[in-house]
């Protein structure tokens, strides 16, 4: 089973995780160290599940519990959607009913096609049987395993998640959500409009209860209630997994800042596809198993609402957190079935004993909606986060740590930076002729410019003379209109950002785009997306290869960090949102070296900071520079620009005016008018 | 009828419901341009403020197509129908925005969206819990009165439609582009800050906004009542969705986009529905909405594409 | 309204963002007829001193005062209605409106009547490109021609208190000139500027006084005269003022 951890659980840097839990205050439990307790919470929790229809053997309440569970595993699937890849899913219920109509499908008496030899191999298999037709010939049954189904549907979920996400998912949040809404509208209309298959409005009947070493479910509520307990227990175990790897990493950089996301090396197409896949295949899954409980699928079960729910659902108990869902929907769940059909019992009899009619025969089940709707606005207001939310705030500093001797760091020694050390001089990065335009706006004209290796270039000029620009045509964030950009021998104007970033060049943004919500150890390894392999299946099987990994990446991170002193090490576990100025830039620097560049654009490095954060910074990166890597920075400290640069470009309204050694351009005439206007000098 | 008169009819047709879209999508367009939010409480003001305009007419003693009015009857009645149903519904629309929306502006990401979709829930589950499952019979006092006009026919509540419609928007266009509080929404819309750093009090913009937008969706309602003599607790989510993507067509965020998508979508409706079949119209009708989003993001009329960063 | 006040004045004021903390105890006062430049990189805290003013950011701590009253609970449209009206940074017209247009949308908060028409009347003087570009959307103009509708806007308010944040960004050294000869023209027909400025040494050559902020805080301040003559400045004018504390 899984930790009840759901961040990092082994940081070896967080002091103070023993008190984030409530019964930290219970001194026996307090003794217990947090991560048995966890397992030991998992443990009981697991028991209670699988004891449950032993000690309370009600098939009726089974039942529900059943049904529970399913909605849980689609919380479990919505919230790898929505809540770690940030991408509102408000048709989701379609994927559900594609599972659900694969399974009716390929086990009922829905479609018998002819007999004929085609069908030969898969009678031989026992997928399907030969039966006398009423028309005389023989015709097909299909009899497909539900076991069988159980992954097919889920595959065939994430087609269709896949196919309908491929032209959809570049668009921005709301539209995405309006579009999927339509294609949640569009699966049910389908369904009911093609009664071959579906059979229409009247729904699928004789769908075949499943088997298992040759005894069948029948009607029974408890074998689906295990079924469900251990998809469940599956699907959690998938999303805990995920959440925690380099691909849950990589959702939830796209969810917070998919321009940075994308800059730090995501493929953020590929990695909001896996998201609707997976989540989708969840959806499938479940609906295969839904509708071998409930032996039959109509339209109305796939429909807007359905989606609504499970939207209530991880809402109320916290997107983005995986037990948080599963709580929301096993509560939720309950309330309808069980407690608001007490509630309405209990008042019926008070109905009866004061004699008020209406308190006779109120329904509240019937206003569940209605409680739904209240509970989204109600928790948008009051309690974004839900019940359990996904990250619990860190504590601060300790008084010992705030007044802890500044340690300034230094990249005089850096075994963790290593860019491959190349005999080779000459240019690495070549840039001629650039011109980008905004509208009719020229930002950039017919600009050129040569880094050499190993050195360092300073870029400057008056704000909005395009120095940002220049930076965002190099890393693929703005298309150029024209002129080429050429890094170590490879033209790459027209990489997206991420292929850029795989080209060895990283950067940081003038405006800072950390990650806000993730800690400052996970931007971090954020920046190792590129150098980092596993996929899907080494985070889902912990892979020894993918353990290894993540410990180094993890290791690797830390000294990143403590290249940087104490300033950064302490707060590894903070959240970035939460960082002083010059951390925040001092984060994006170390996010950017963890993708092992060998080039470093710095934009602005030292906005914000005093002069002896300015100077301690300066030195970090001459020492940078001396370990190998070639910088390009955007600057407009002067003293910043001489004590660091070979070189200086000067822009002014996006055309270079100057170029040249840092003591030459400052004499220079032009650079003078543009910066000073009328008056070259002073006094 | 030939063919080309049931088609030039379906036309006729085409532009009374694209009238009625035409009133809904504004409203989704005056919100979003201000606060990018798509609203889908929308979808249920108009469906609530249907069944105000029904209770409105009832009161002046007006019950199902029995009773006709002529003249001045027809014109006062109508009128206070739909004063009250559209008062009622900007109404319904400033109270949704106060109460749920505002404490939620400037949060980023879904949550004002989400929290739509649950005010939606609970203005749809009010009326289903209260008023019940089935489905009204609309009071209408119209009198039956056809034209032949070469090939089609044209009834008197499809003038009247066009007419109250072109009389609401030309408003509504006269409103944003000479008065003072209509420019400062123009200018709320393009820049919000700079706006506000004008003087402009930018609450009260987007409380006009969700008022005059409730009221059209409340001037469509009544025409929906009056068009189909029906009204229940699900009409909202179907013509809402519908109008949403004549938003879209038309270019979300523009005021004439959203008018002149509204007409080709009740177009698309009544000449799909004729050319196809009647029970693939959602899926056309979605389907436009998808390919126009991914290939043409920024509409007809549109000037930004909506996946900015 | 009290006679000695200064115009404007901020009295140790505290600014945050979420959790970063902008603007530390910082003090501006800003006399009446004064053209006063607050200098400083990105970064530094001026155009959260602009939003400051405009009551788009609140104070955590300190106050503002503006005519020796606080501004405290005042709103952006009382402020502009008392007489403070910015210049935005990067302009910021409202590009699908023409000309006239944004004019009126800067004297928003004032009646129309013959007072609007002598504002406009001041600005066409000021500007006679603008008047005749009156029809055309302002997101078609140049940079320096928006500019001049900026500013213009910004005196259809009426203002005692012109707050201008970089003026000079992205413009030709030209209209740089234009720009801060027009300024010099706006104070001498009475009103009191306030300019956000990185071109130190042309801001320094119309300015009284100047404050340069770093990380937040007011390190340096004076007379323009004396901050051209100070050496540390005169090091760093290509941009930042990476001054010690005095």
């Amino acid at each position: 089973m899984a930790e009840l951890e759901e961040s990092p659980a082994s940081a070896p840097a967080r002091p103070m995780s023993g008190s984030r839990l409530r019964v930290a205050t219970l001194p026996l439990v307090a003794r217990i160290p947090p991560r048995v307790r966890s397992r030991l919470a998992v443990g009981l929790l697991a028991l209670a599940a699988l004891l449950f229809p032993l000690l309370h053997a009600n098939d009726a309440d089974i039942d529900s519990a059943a049904n529970a569970l399913a909605f849980a595993a689609l919380a479990l699937g919505l919230n790898i959607v929505v809540g770690f890849a940030g991408l509102l899913d408000l048709g989701y219920a379609a994927f559900f009913a594609i599972g659900a109509y694969a399974y009716g499908a390929a086990a009922s008496f829905q479609l018998q096609p002819e007999w004929s030899s085609f069908w030969e191999p898969f009678h031989w298999l026992d997928l399907v049987a030969r039966l006398p037709g009423p028309a005389g010939g023989d015709v097909v049954h299909f009899q497909v395993s539900f076991w069988l189904m159980l992954p097919i549907s889920a595959a065939l979920a994430a087609l269709f998640g896949v196919l309908f996400g491929a032209p959809t998912l570049r668009l921005k949040g709301d539209y995405l959500a309006i579009v999927t809404l339509g294609f949640g509208e569009i699966v049910p209309i389908v369904a009911r409009n093609m009664p071959a298959v579906t059979n229409g409005a009247m729904g699928l009947n004789g769908v075949a209860a499943p088997q298992l070493f040759g005894y069948s479910f029948g009607i029974s509520a408890t074998p689906y209630y295990y079924v469900g307990v251990g998809l469940v227990a599956l699907l959690i175990v998938t999303s805990l997994r995920l959440k925690e790897s380099r691909i849950g990493r990589a959702w939830m950089a796209i969810r917070e800042d998919e321009i940075a996301a994308a800059a730090m090396g995501v493929n953020r197409v590929r990695y909001k596809l896996l998201a609707f896949a997976i989540g989708a295949a969840f959806a499938g899954a479940t609906g295969t198993f839904y509708v071998a409980k409930l032996q039959t699928a109509t339209p109305e079960m796939f429909m807007f609402p359905v989606s609504v729910m499970v939207l209530v659902m991880i809402v109320f108990g916290g997107i983005g957190s995986v037990w948080g869902v599963v709580v929301g929907a096993l509560l939720l769940q309950m309330l309808q079935s069980w407690f608001l059909e007490d509630l309405s019992q209990w008042l019926h009899g008070l109905g009866r004993l004061i004699d008020v009619a209406w308190l006779r025969h109120v329904e509240l089940a019937s206003s569940i909606e209605l409680i739904f709707g209240v509970i989204l606005v109600v928790m948008m207001l009051y309690r974004r986060q839900g019940l359990i939310p996904a990250t619990r705030p860190m504590p601060a500093l300790s008084l010992d740590q705030q007044a802890a001797q500044i340690q300034r760091g230094g990249f005089a020694t850096l075994p963790v930076i290593s860019p491959q050390p190349s005999p080779e001089t000459g240019s690495l990065l070549a840039i001629s002729g650039l011109t980008v335009s905004f509208g009719g706006l020229v930002a950039l004209r017919e600009v050129g410019l040569v880094v050499p290796r190993h050195g360092v270039v300073a870029v400057i000029g008056p704000n909005g003379s395009g120095k940002s620009t220049l930076f965002n045509a190099v890393t693929g964030l703005v298309t150029p209109d024209r002129g080429s950009v050429v890094m170590a021998g490879r033209e790459i104007v027209g990489l997206p950002p991420h292929r850029v970033l795989e080209c060895g060049i990283a950067r940081t943004f003038q405006n800072l785009r950390l990650f806000p919500n993730l800690t400052v150890l996970e931007n971090v390894m954020i920046g190792m997306h590129a150098r980092l392999a596993s996929g899907a299946a080494g985070a889902l099987l912990r892979l020894p290869r993918t353990r290894r990994e993540e410990e180094e990446a993890r290791e690797r991170a830390l000294a990143i960090l403590a290249l940087f002193g104490n300033r950064l090490v302490p707060r590894a576990e903070h959240l970035a949102s939460s960082l002083s100025y010059a951390n925040r830039r001092r984060t994006e620097i170390a996010r950017a070296l963890a993708s092992n560049p060998t080039l470093l654009l710095l934009d602005e490095p030292t906005a914000g900071m005093n002069p002896a954060e300015t100077l301690e910074l300066a030195e970090q990166i001459k020492s940078l520079n001396n370990s190998g890597l070639t910088i390009v920075l955007i600057e407009h400290k002067l003293d910043v620009v001489v004590s660091l640069a070979d070189q200086v470009v000067v822009l002014d309204h996006g055309e270079k005016i100057a170029e040249g050694r840092p003591e030459t351009v400052r004499n220079d005439e032009e650079v003078i008018r543009a910066y000073l206007g009328r008056s070259a000098a002073f006094a | 009828m030939t063919e080309t008169g049931v088609l030039l009819q379906q036309v006729v047709n085409g532009l009374s419901l694209g009238a009625m879209y035409a009133l809904l999508a504004i409203g989704f367009t005056l919100v979003y341009g201000i606060l990018e939010l798509i609203n889908f409480a929308h979808f249920n003001v108009f469906m609530v403020a249907s069944f105000i305009g029904m209770w409105a007419l009832q009161l002046l003693g007006i019950s199902g197509q029995s009773r006709v009015l002529t003249g001045l009857a027809l014109a006062g009645s109508l009128g206070f129908a739909f004063v009250v149903t559209m008062a009622a519904a900007g109404v319904i629309g400033v109270v949704i925005e106060r109460v749920s929306l505002r404490p939620l502006r400037g949060v980023p990401g879904t949550a004002g969206m989400i929290t739509t979709i649950g005010v939606s829930y609970i203005l749809f589950n009010v009326i289903l819990l209260t008023v019940g499952a089935g489905s009204e019979n609309y009071p209408n006092p119209l009198p039956v009165h056809r034209w032949q006009l070469g090939q089609v026919v044209v009834e008197l509540k499809e003038v009247l439609i066009w007419a109250v419609s072109l009389i609401l928007m030309a408003g509504l266009h006269i409103f944003v582009s000479r008065t003072r509080l209509g420019k400062a929404m123009r200018a709320t819309a393009q820049d919000a800050e700079a706006a506000r750093m004008m003087g402009v009090d930018v609450d009260r913009v987007v409380v006009t906004a969700f008022f005059l937008g409730s009221a059209l969706a409340g001037a469509a309602a009544l025409i929906f009542g009056l068009y189909y003599n029906y009204t229940s607790f699900i009409i909202g989510y179907t013509a809402g969705l519908r109008a949403f993507t004549a938003a879209v067509l038309g270019g979300i965020g523009s005021i004439p986009g959203a008018m002149v998508g509204g007409l080709l979508i009740g177009l698309i409706e009544t000449l799909g529905g004729q050319l196809i079949a009647v029970r693939w119209t959602d899926v056309i009708i979605f389907s436009i909405l998808v390919l126009v989003l991914v290939f043409v993001p920024a509409g007809l009329f549109g000037r930004a594409a909506p996946t900015k960063s | 309204m009290n006679a000695t006040a200064p115009l404007l004045e901020f009295k140790g004021v505290d600014t945050h963002y979420g959790d970063l903390h902008v603007l530390k105890s910082v003090d501006y006062r800003i006399e009446a007829g004064e053209i006063v430049c607050l200098l400083g990189g990105n970064a530094s805290g001026k155009s959260t001193t602009m939003k400051t003013i405009m009551g788009i950011v609140r104070p955590s701590r300190g106050e503002v005062f503006y005519e020796g009253r606080p501004l405290s609970g005042v709103s952006t449209a009382e402020r502009v209605r008392r007489g403070i009206a910015p210049v935005l940074e990067a302009r910021r017209l409202f590009p699908r409106m023409t000309v006239y247009e944004n004019l009126e949308m800067g004297a928003y908060t004032r009646p129309r009547g013959p007072e609007f028409q002598q504002d406009l009347e001041r600005v066409f003087a000021l500007f006679p490109r603008v008047k005749e570009r009156l029809q055309q959307l302002a997101g078609t103009l140049s940079g320096g021609e928006q500019q001049m509708v900026a500013i213009g806007r910004a005196l259809m308010a009426h203002p005692k208190l012109l707050c201008m944040d970089e003026p000079s960004m992205g413009l030709s050294p030209a209209y740089v000139e234009q720009v801060f000869d027009i300024v010099q023209e706006i104070n001498r027909q009475g009103t009191t500027i306030f300019m956000v400025e990185q071109n130190a040494n042309m801001a320094l050559q119309i300015a009284h006084r100047a404050y340069v902020l770093q990380t937040g805080q007011v390190v340096l301040s004076g007379p323009s005269s004396q901050l051209r003559q100070n050496e540390q400045i005169r090091q760093a004018y290509l941009g930042e003022m990476t001054v010690a504390p005095v």
